[in-house]
């Protein structure tokens, strides 16, 4: 164990977005438990001020979306005042929508891809002027990057493009000794379904048919995406990189 | 961080072959330094004495062919009759010889289906009984097993087939409470290194000319692919199950 009581991310300044609730905000509580300030951003100043009282210390929050560059620009720039630099960044932010193919309209399309791909994209490009040598990315793709799935495909579609930037930023940064990894959640016990527009009723249906497809039985907790951002945060995944780890219950494994 | 000074296999009981050189002997060490009991194997009794030596304590070292099904039984006898439940099984005894299809022979066929392919599959069969629920399963793949490198048509090959094993069990036991997932090292500096070369001139080549390869720019160390085998065996990975992690410094992602 290293010193610091066994904290595995003392001292680290972490940048989280879409770090106001789900996966995001889990995670960010335990990269402070773990030692790390993190800078937070999220679309809504309610949910961010009720995230930094969860997480409770060492953390600061930013309102912004993550689609517009000038909110990312607001961003970075606060971590530049407070912090001066970035070791870890978890380009979280995103989500999903149901639309079938046949009446999909363009602002749908849009949409998916303002966030997952273009605000991820941008995300990453703006923090590496701040991004310290030997640093650690870590992008929210989703087992959907592999599987099939009605009415989901351009969110399916956007998470298989950020499985795609992992491989390409690893050859791009690898002289800066900056890992890029991407993780694949499967089902987790979040508002994801609910806020793709799934009423509460089709939610808990949905959710209780992904607990039969999955062979662990049941959907994942945001602490165990939390422990997962962890390990490929630290130096205890030090080879690792370019990779999709897949954290998925087995569900897009079997 | 848990209790017992933050180990985070207290109490568990491991069995680890090809556990007296390289990547299992790095692992044993690694486990037992997080409260683990383990179990290694390996073929030649020297060898294992000398790991136990290193490991220091709670270690019990069982002589044994991981490609002989006899040799198995008593690997799993032993673990009956000392403790009676296994919690984390690593099948990691693998060998590897660079043939061309040109010259390749049945004997070299055989040698490397039956150790790195069909010992697993027994292995892991005669363990199952003793196996608890939240138990971990760890086979040791390769980056290879997604890459086309001459001379390794059957080492590439057998390395798929544990992957695909990873799948089927997970499905499998479902119902047990138990994970299984691949571990895929890329090149890592270990003896099985020098069992491919005779001479430190065709070591050097051998080496410049993965390391071309390789977007980290350098080999692994046993120490971080024994930190991923942590990673798998711990809680730390509670909702992976049927995964591959990719342990390969980029090589064969981009």
């Amino acid at each position: 164990m290293s010193n610091n009581n066994g904290q595995k991310l003392a001292g680290k300044i972490a940048v989280i977005t879409g770090g106001n609730s789900g996966m995001g905000l889990a995670t960010a509580k335990r990269l402070v438990e773990e030692g790390a300030h993190v800078v937070i951003t999220g679309r809504r100043e309610k949910e961010l001020a009720e995230a930094a009282a969860f997480i409770g210390r060492n953390v600061t929050t930013v309102a912004g979306d993550v689609s517009n560059l000038e909110d990312l620009d607001r961003l970075y720039a606060v971590v530049k005042e407070k912090h001066g630099h970035i070791d870890i960044l978890f380009a979280n932010a995103g989500g999903g929508k149901v639309a079938p193919l046949a009446t999909a309209t363009e602002a749908h399309f849009d949409t998916i891809f303002d966030i997952n791909v273009k605000g991820l994209f941008f995300a990453v490009q703006k923090a590496l002027p701040l991004f310290k040598d030997g640093g650690s990315i870590i992008l929210t793709s989703s087992n959907a990057n592999v599987l099939g799935v009605p009415a989901f495909t351009a969110y399916a579609a956007s998470k298989a493009a950020v499985r795609s930037f992992a491989r390409g930023w690893t050859m791009e940064l690898k002289d800066r000794k900056i890992r890029v990894n991407s993780m694949s959640p499967g089902p987790i016990e979040t508002l994801a379904l609910e806020k793709a527009g799934l009423t509460v009723e089709q939610a808990e249906q949905a959710a209780s048919q992904f607990a039969s497809q999955v062979p662990l039985g049941r959907r994942g907790k945001p602490e165990e995406i939390a422990a997962v951002v962890v390990f490929l945060a630290s130096d205890e995944s030090s080879y690792i990189t370019g990779v999709d780890l897949a954290v998925d219950g087995g569900m897009a494994q079997v | 961080m848990s209790n017992n000074n933050g180990q985070k296999l207290a109490g568990k009981v491991a069995v680890i072959t090809g556990g007296s050189t390289g990547i299992g002997l790095t692992t044993a060490q690694r486990f037992v330094d997080e409260g683990a009991y383990v179990f290694i194997t390996g073929r030649r009794q020297v060898e294992l004495e000398k790991a136990r030596a290193l490991i220091g304590k709670n270690v019990t070292i069982v002589q044994a062919d991981a490609a002989n099904l006899d040799d198995l039984d008593r690997v799993a006898a032993a673990v009956r009759a000392e403790k009676d439940v296994v919690d984390i099984i690593v099948a990691n005894a693998g060998f590897v010889e660079q043939v061309p299809i040109d010259t390749l022979t049945p004997e070299h066929f055989d040698k490397t289906f039956n150790l790195n392919a069909r010992g697993p599959v027994f292995l892991v069969q005669k363990l199952l009984p003793l196996m608890s629920r939240g138990g971990s399963i760890i086979l040791v793949s390769s980056a290879m097993h997604v890459m086309g490198i001459p001379g390794h048509t059957t080492y590439a090959a057998t390395k798929a087939a544990l992957r695909s094993y990873a799948r089927t069990w997970a499905a499998e036991f479902q119902d047990r409470g138990i994970r299984v997932n691949t571990l895929s090292p890329g090149v890592t500096d270990t003896p099985i290194l020098d069992s491919q070369v005779t001479t430190p001139e065709e070591r050097e080549s051998l080496v410049n000319r993965y390391l071309s390869m390789i977007p980290i720019g350098r080999l692994a160390r046993a120490e971080e692919i024994a930190n991923a085998a942590l990673f798998l065996a711990s809680d730390q990975s509670s909702y992976m199950t049927g995964a591959d992690l990719m342990n390969d410094g980029g090589v064969g992602q981009v």
